[in-house]
């Protein structure tokens, strides 16, 4: 298991955002989080890379118990992550954005970076390499120098995904990478994610459209109020009565509707 | 054959220039990580007041002086920036503004350390060592052409030209490396440069000691420069007059507040000759900046413009 979410419960005041889920991730695989608004899902995120803090429950990554760990330090185990409402660095360019996702994985401190040292220069390199290896990759060659707030805003969703990836993610967190986009944007993001599984990057992927969650995950995780009610391939939940009443709610309460 | 034309008095007024463009740097550079700190002012004067005690009553020689100068205002720096981490914006700047009063105080009533109100005087000064130690080598500045007081002056101006040059090419090329890279990413999103795998806090820390210990530096330069100074060279009006600097000039690039401080310290020199009003144009320019280009002087897409880079995708940058 390459991630392991264990009674994870999680309270803002008076509201229960998140109540003793558990589920595990298996190595390589999409996994679709899925639920109605409000269900929890985006909570789940900031737990997980402790953006939020006050949580119970045990977490545990690659072997080793993540809850409580500053952010930083979980990216740096191999977590990266995007966010419902795109924050890339507005005023950078393209590439500097993925640069800065390169923090973790390169290391010249203050002197070095200002005497130029020799390994300061070919860790800057290697940075610049990788960077626009990573750009192409997301569909963004040719726009490595465009200010990232001046992008369309499908490019910044790609944008933000490349700099996920810059930390070398074991497991990469989506947020809705679709959302506002059109049919064909979308099957082109879904293209992408499978291609980075297929680079060897777990994916966890929050979805509101359940027809396309369908067709990119291998597995489904559905929460609902805070709680997880289902967890299966996308046959069986789409199946699954429990989530059929979360989504369409029962035929009685339909007439309030 | 003297040069006539090398008055002491410009090149004073040069020497300010420069150590107001440090303070200027300083204050950008503590900015660079979205910290808007005004006291500067204060670890200034913990770095002057560090040489000066220093440098008249333990003996010390005045580089060891200057380099203890800037590391205690830097640990000084170190100190008010981990609490302030819990502070952004407006209540940051009433924090360090308040905190740079609170030094001054202190700097006034302790007497028997600093002096009081009256200040320390006879700091030696690095022109005067110089020449000091040159004419017991055997130099006479006369050799060169120049008279005493002249290469007295000339020596600061030049002592400081090397000083803020080395400052500007450090966080030059700091700002264009991985670390200025982290700096710029707190700066324009805090959760989004964790996000990215960076240690915010300890950047936002690093920034903010790096500000305090380059004040501290100017502080012990500025001591050293006029050998007398008393807690009034260290008042909310320096803290204000270092903010300045930035907004005039710019905020956004290093060039900007490097820019406003030589512009705005030469300025009231230049307008002399209508003394009685030069304060009402510098009044007048910065209210005129503020309307018609509130992000200062230089910005990014400026300089760009000016290296000739074309930024591809431009025009659209946020009027932060």
């Amino acid at each position: 298991m390459l991630l392991d979410m264990r009674n994870v419960t999680m309270s803002f005041g008076g509201v229960t955002a998140l109540r003793d889920v558990s589920f595990s991730v298996r190595e390589g695989e999409i996994l679709g989080l899925i639920g109605p608004n409000g269900a929890g899902k985006t909570t789940l995120f900031h737990v997980l890379t402790s953006m939020v803090s006050g949580a119970s429950g045990d977490i545990v990554f690659r072997g080793e118990r993540i809850e409580g760990l500053s952010t930083h330090r979980i990216i740096r185990r191999g977590v990266g992550r995007t966010f419902q409402n795109i924050r890339l660095f507005p005023r950078m360019t393209a590439r500097e954005n993925v640069m800065v996702g390169r923090h973790t994985r390169s290391r010249a401190g203050v002197w070095q970076s200002v005497l130029r040292t020799r390994a300061q220069r070919a860790e800057e390199d290697r940075i610049r390499e990788k960077t626009d290896e990573l750009l192409a990759l997301v569909g963004l060659a040719g726009k490595e120098g465009s200010v990232a707030s001046a992008l369309p805003y499908g490019y910044q969703r790609r944008l933000e995904i490349a700099r996920a990836l810059a930390c070398e993610p074991k497991l990469l967190l989506l947020d809705e990478p679709v959302a506002g986009m059109n049919e064909s944007e979308t099957r082109e993001i879904h293209h992408l994610i499978r291609k980075v599984r297929d680079l060897g990057v777990t994916v966890i992927l929050i979805e509101h459209d359940m027809s396309l969650v369908m067709q990119v995950c291998d597995r489904l995780v559905v929460l609902n109020f805070g709680e997880k009610i289902a967890e299966g391939t996308p046959e069986e939940i789409q199946n699954d009565p429990g989530v059929i009443v979360a989504y369409l709610g029962r035929e009685e309460e339909g007439d309030d509707a | 054959m003297a040069v006539d034309w090398l008055n002491p008095y410009h090149l004073q007024v040069a020497s300010f220039v420069l150590i107001n463009t440090l303070l200027g740097v300083s204050i950008y550079v503590t900015l660079a990580t979205g910290q808007l700190s005004l006291g500067n002012a204060g670890f200034m004067s913990i770095g002057a007041y560090t040489t000066a005690i220093l440098t008249t009553r333990h003996g010390f020689p005045m580089p060891a002086g200057i380099v203890a100068g800037s590391v205690v205002a830097a640990l000084a720096g170190i100190a008010v920036g981990i609490p302030s981490l819990r502070l952004t914006g407006v209540y940051l700047a009433i924090a360090t503004l308040g905190f740079g009063e609170v030094v001054r105080v202190v700097f006034v009533n302790w007497e028997s350390l600093t002096g009081g109100a009256v200040g320390i005087a006879a700091i030696p000064q690095m022109g005067r060592e110089l020449l000091a130690s040159l004419r017991d080598a055997g130099f006479a500045p006369e050799s060169i052409g120049l008279r005493g007081n002249q290469f007295i002056s000339l020596s600061v101006f030049l002592i400081l030209f090397a000083s803020t040059l080395c400052a500007i090419g450090f966080f030059f090329r700091l700002g264009s490396s991985r670390v200025g890279r982290a700096y710029a990413a707190v700066r324009m999103d805090e959760r989004a440069a964790e996000a990215a795998g960076i240690d915010t806090t300890y950047y936002k820390v690093l920034a903010f000691t790096q500000g305090a210990m380059l004040s501290g530096f100017a502080g012990a330069l500025f001591a050293h420069a006029t050998s007398y100074i008393s807690p009034a060279d260290f008042t909310y009006h320096r803290a204000v007059e270092i903010l300045v600097f930035a907004v005039f000039g710019g905020s956004e690039h290093l060039l900007g507040p490097v820019f406003g401080a030589m512009l705005l310290t030469a300025l009231p020199e230049l307008l002399r000759s209508v003394s009685d009003y030069r304060y009402i144009v510098y009044g007048i320019l910065l209210i005129a900046m503020m309307v018609f280009r509130p992000q200062g002087l230089i910005d990014p897409p400026l300089v760009n413009r000016l290296a000739g880079k074309k930024a591809a995708g431009g025009g659209s940058r946020d009027a932060a």
